[in-house]
């Protein structure tokens, strides 16, 4: 079923990552995004992968549910693993067989790990982090912003609505599958053609239901005065604490370590 | 065709942390030419147990026969006869889902109730399949030339539903399953659809199940019930007995049908009417008992 997908799936636990602050971790997956990008060699690799698996741990979050998330990628990281395979050049090559060379297999590896280290850092901070925390935390983070006359505030509340909306569209979606499925339609069987035309009764009545909801969701907005302009203040106020200072001083560490690691062991990329 | 459930388990995203057990052994039968009620709170596995019924929903543990339809687990196999079965056994079991005006998608009203005739007979074409789609639309109330050739989305909320509704009468189906088939129409609105749901029993087809919170509904209309709780049927009887006994249905949170507490309050005036739980007769009881 559609709902078993976890996308952006909030998984409820009491953690040291869990209790962290939103902006915090947003800013500590640049950091590590950086950093998947900063390493060079396979032992900058097994730290962050290491890493990764310790605050996997840490969050108490099932490492399954993590692995899940990577399958949605699985076909753009062999696309490009393929890409860079054939693609890469460098001046002096050494052939292995074929056109493939070391040192394109090595780059293509290399970004294959560096695409799904992103995933995995990406889908722990969307595991540990509720929608509107992180909605309120980008927020916070954009409001630099406002003096540029940025609408921060509006993008921040449509983003936490499409969020919010995701779970909703899906069960309905599941149930207007199963009611086309009632009156026989077949998603199943057929080539992409026509299992994409089979799509048709299921997609035309959720987008008309989102416009639906949508127009709801603004009557009801409007009917309780929402106004984007008004100062408003926070149910929960985002506040960083020790929890956050150690994410930030852990993280230094290990971007100290990879640099290391980078300079005494050398590139192989 | 019988409907027989023996053990029924069913669990929502099993092997996952947000796992819910929906089912958890449901015992019940219902007959051939039920008007078949099933009541329960929110959340007792009322819905998740009639989509069993086309096997929209795989059976997972226990048995579940639909007339000559074996939909249990042992049965599932091999994948692709089992598919074919599903087939045949969606054209005779109807599936009228909650506010199925919803599904809609075609555009025409035309499209949209040929859509089941198009995918289970493709081999209608035509004059045929013009009067099945006639027929369907005027079994809901619909002036066929009046709406075919609409979208519809042009039409009204009372309208739309009854598009839906002959989109799975236009299958001639044995056995409807209607999920809240009422929920959001106005008092006219709900009774001509129960009315319509009564002249169609017994003619093609034989056997209507009603999901519904709303007891009156069911007292009037139903001649059997099940009462789920906790995804279990905890009792299944007839209207009569289902009704009779007021601490079980508080127990499981359900309230009593108007025909009941009317009953209730009479007889603790000492006025002991017997008749059954429809208010029509409830009225011409009373009105004898009060002339007498």
């Amino acid at each position: 079923m559609l709902s078993d997908i976890t996308f952006g799936q909030y998984y409820p636990a009491s953690s040291f990552v869990h209790k962290m602050d939103a902006r915090i971790k947003l800013l500590l997956l640049i950091a590590y995004i950086v950093l998947v990008f900063v390493v060079k060699n396979f032992y900058g690799f097994l730290v962050v992968y290491g890493v990764l698996l310790f605050l996997t741990l840490l969050a108490k979050v099932p490492i399954t549910s993590l692995i899940k998330s990577a399958s949605a990628v699985v076909f753009i990281i062999i696309f490009t693993f393929i890409l860079n395979i054939f693609f890469y050049k460098t001046n002096n090559p050494t052939y292995l067989f074929w056109i493939i060379t070391k040192e394109a297999l090595e780059f293509s590896t290399f970004m294959a790990l560096r695409l799904l280290a992103l995933v995995f850092f990406s889908m722990l901070l969307n595991l540990t982090t509720t929608p509107v925390a992180l909605t309120d935390g980008i927020e916070s983070l954009l409001k630099p912003l406002k003096v540029i006359k940025f609408p921060v505030h509006e993008l921040a509340l449509v983003m936490s609505i499409a969020l919010r909306f995701i779970p909703i569209l899906m069960s309905e979606a599941d149930r207007i599958i199963m009611a086309q499925k009632a009156r026989g339609a077949d998603f199943e069987s057929g080539n992409l053609l026509k299992r994409a035309k089979a799509m048709l009764p299921v997609l035309i009545p959720l987008l008309i239901s989102s416009f639906r909801r949508a127009e709801e969701l603004g009557d009801a907005m409007d009917s309780r005065c929402y106004s984007s302009s008004s100062k408003r203040t926070k149910f929960r106020k985002l506040k960083a604490g020790w929890r956050d200072l150690v994410a930030v001083i852990f993280t230094a560490i290990i971007f100290t370590a990879v640099i290391l690691l980078n300079n005494y062991v050398g590139g192989l990329v | 065709m019988q409907i027989i459930s023996k053990g029924l388990k069913f669990t929502y995203n099993k092997k996952t942390e947000f796992k819910r057990q929906a089912l958890n052994g449901v015992d019940l039968t219902i007959n051939e030419g039920d008007f078949f009620g099933i009541i329960g709170q929110t959340g007792s596995g009322k819905s998740t147990f009639i989509e069993h019924l086309n096997g929209l929903i795989p059976v997972e543990s226990g048995e579940l026969t639909i007339g000559e339809f074996d939909l249990s687990v042992s049965a599932q196999k091999p994948k692709k006869a089992y598919k074919e079965r599903l087939k045949l056994l969606r054209r005779k079991v109807g599936m009228v889902f909650q506010y199925p005006e919803y599904q809609l998608f075609a555009e025409t009203v035309f499209e949209d109730v040929a859509f089941g005739i198009k995918n289970f007979f493709p081999e209608i074409e035509g004059e045929q399949l013009a009067l099945k789609v006639k027929n369907a639309l005027e079994l809901v109330g619909l002036n066929y030339y009046e709406v075919k050739d609409k979208s519809p989305f042009e039409l009204s909320g009372g309208q739309k539903r009854r598009v839906a509704i002959a989109g799975v009468l236009v299958l001639e189906p044995e056995v409807l399953v209607l999920d809240e088939p009422v929920a959001g129409l106005d008092p006219v609105g709900k009774r001509n659809l129960m009315e319509l749901l009564h002249s169609l029993h017994g003619t093609v087809l034989k056997t209507i199940v009603i999901v519904s919170h709303d007891m009156d509904e069911v007292s009037e209309n139903c001649n059997r019930v099940a009462v789920f709780s906790d995804g279990v049927a905890v009792k299944v009887d007839t209207i009569e007995n289902i009704f009779a006994d007021v601490d079980f249905l508080v127990k499981h949170g359900l309230e009593l049908p108007l025909t009941a507490k009317i009953k209730e309050d009479l007889k603790a005036v000492g006025v002991d009417i017997i008749t059954d739980y429809k208010i029509d007769n409830l009225i011409e009881k009373i009105y004898k008992n009060y002339k007498g």
